[in-house]
């Protein structure tokens, strides 16, 4: 595959870091390379924060995307989706969550914008917003087709506590429902 | 060693993991982003082996009882990121001249003061050469990638005990908290690689810790075990009683200073990575590394022959490597997030002053594109 570079962004305290970490170690279980950076700012609860996830069959040396190189953004907060929006290549995919992000026209026009409720998704159909990076990792890798769904989620089991599996794995299914509705739409305009 | 062992985690995390299969068996510290999880992790493995780990009321604390660890005999660990390092300074100060052993790690986050808690930065590097006042020669390690977070800290236990006193490993906030695949060691294999503390074990009135070759380093037994001496972070006499005697003073120092100079080979550590018809030579360390090995492929693409050279062993600097590859190459240049502090050691390690930089100091990492460029601009 060739390098797959994906951006979570959110505010400290959302948990987007979880995915990043399941991505990374799903792609290294099938014999490739992945890594996951986060910046943060020091205020933890509110700040804008982003993951980076790289993805290659071949050793990745710099760890973060460069600017204009992320092929897939999911975004759960207006004050991250401004900041780091312009490391998308233009073209390129974000998926926001449409309560709390609001992307310009301009913005609609430069990249293939999807609106999926992820945290509604989380809150109301699986009952539980800490769930909500299980649905990110499901909608990106629906979108992106990144790595083996199966492996994917058997990496994500495997981080999760097994009470809480069937939860999780409720997540996963619902995020990809979404994320194959929203595909069939089209991005909006 | 050899790297047969895949671990998937952060450089942190590997970094108390080291500590553990090292054989420490007490950490003292104080959280302090972007070093916290080497805490958190150790704090968790370190009573399952029967070893101890402590928060302190702060860093100053943290590395006071660091040094009483060590001196029981055990090998021992504090964490902590620059502003901790100004806090801890006086007491890697007493480390150094009562010649005790023990491991800091230092994840660098933007400085001076409180600066960037969250932040990438390297402004630590002249700070790890002397943290403390007066003369002795510091050991300073730096990883520069996943694995060596892990093989660096196995390292400095290893060399801390060999040369008694701290070694320093620095880490920088991308390494710390970057997550990925690290082929590393396996445990065997490095408690293999343990060679223990030399001790005295003659009759204890023939027990003289400081009275030593003068490239020696102490032999200090440890404590409450039958040896007695006196501690102290004077100038002392062989037994570690305080003395203004001229030549004892003298000798004494010279010695902190030679331990480490007459060996350096055995501590000297570096990567060369394309250099074999390197044109242009970069010269990075730590995270920074990364992306110079990214821009390296990308000049290369560009017909330019690039070729990074990275001191793993930071001090005492591979001074006499550098010189080697500086007076055969013309291009030359120091990237690093500092505003020269490495570069200004290659200046004087190649004796000259047209060493490119390429420097950043708001904490944000260098790019391999901003490499790129700045290579193409100047030369």
């Amino acid at each position: 595959m060739a390098r797959t570079l994906m951006r979570f962004t959110g505010v400290g305290g959302q948990g987007v870091l979880l995915a990043g970490e399941i991505f990374a170690a799903a792609k290294i279980k099938t014999g490739g390379y992945g890594l996951k950076t986060a910046t943060y700012t020091s205020q933890v609860r509110g700040g804008p924060t982003v993951v980076d996830i790289t993805l290659d069959d071949n050793e990745i040396y710099y760890p973060y995307a460069n600017d204009g190189e992320v092929n897939f953004m999911l975004s759960v907060a207006d004050v991250s989706f401004q900041s780091f929006k312009n490391g998308v290549k233009e073209g390129g995919t974000i998926v926001v969550e449409p309560n709390l992000v609001h992307p310009s026209d301009e913005d609609r026009k430069k990249w293939n914008i999807y609106e999926i409720p992820i945290i509604t998704i989380a809150k109301e159909e699986v009952g539980n917003v800490i769930t909500q990076s299980v649905v990110a990792l499901a909608i990106a890798n629906t979108f992106m087709k990144a790595l083996d769904e199966q492996v994917l989620i058997d990496t994500m089991l495997s981080k999760v506590p097994k009470k809480v599996h069937e939860l999780n794995l409720k997540a996963y299914e619902l995020g990809k429902k979404y994320a194959l509705e929203a595909m069939e739409k089209g991005p909006t305009k | 060693m050899s790297a047969t062992r895949e671990v998937i985690s952060t450089g942190n995390e590997l970094a108390a993991l080291a500590a553990i299969d090292a054989g420490c068996m007490f950490f003292g510290g104080y959280p302090l982003t972007p070093s916290s999880e080497v805490m958190h992790v150790i704090s968790d493995l370190l009573p399952k082996k029967g070893g101890v780990a402590i928060q302190m009321e702060d860093e100053i604390g943290g590395i006071c009882c660091v040094i009483g660890a060590a001196m029981s005999g055990k090998r021992a660990l504090t964490a902590t990121s620059g502003p901790g390092m100004s806090l801890k300074a006086e007491n890697l100060g007493l480390a150094q001249m009562a010649e005790v052993p023990l491991v800091c790690v230092n994840v660098m986050r933007g400085g001076p003061s409180t600066g960037l808690p969250t932040r990438v930065s390297q402004g630590d590097i002249l700070q790890s050469k002397n943290p403390s006042h007066g003369d002795y020669k510091s050991i300073t390690l730096c990883a520069g990638n996943l694995a060596e977070c892990y093989t660096e800290v196995v390292r400095a236990f290893n060399i801390a005990d060999r040369f008694m006193q701290p070694v320093i490993v620095l880490l920088d906030e991308t390494l710390g908290h970057m997550h990925g695949k690290a082929m590393l060691p396996t445990p065997e294999e490095v408690e293999a690689g343990i060679v223990p503390r030399k001790t005295f074990d003659g009759p204890a009135e023939e027990y003289h810790p400081y009275e030593c070759g003068p490239t020696d380093p102490a032999v200090l037994n440890p404590m409450f075990q039958g040896y007695r001496y006196h501690f102290t972070g004077l100038h002392h006499d062989k037994n570690g009683f305080p003395t203004e005697e001229i030549e004892t003073c003298r000798k004494l120092i010279q010695r902190l200073e030679d331990k480490v100079e007459a060996h350096k080979d055995e501590i000297e550590s570096y990567e060369e990575f394309m250099m074999d018809d390197a044109e242009v030579m970069i010269i990075a360390y730590g995270s920074v590394s990364l992306a110079a090995k990214e821009a390296i492929r990308h000049l290369r693409e560009d017909g330019i022959k690039a070729g990074l050279f990275r001191p793993i062993t930071i001090w005492p600097s591979p001074a006499e490597k550098i010189k080697e590859h500086t007076d055969k190459i013309k291009n030359v240049m120091v990237v690093e997030l500092n505003i020269g502090q490495f570069h200004a050691e290659v200046q004087r390690a190649s004796s000259r002053l047209d060493i490119e930089g390429l420097f950043k100091v708001n904490g944000r990492p260098i790019s391999p594109y901003e490499i790129v460029e700045k290579v193409k601009e100047v030369f």
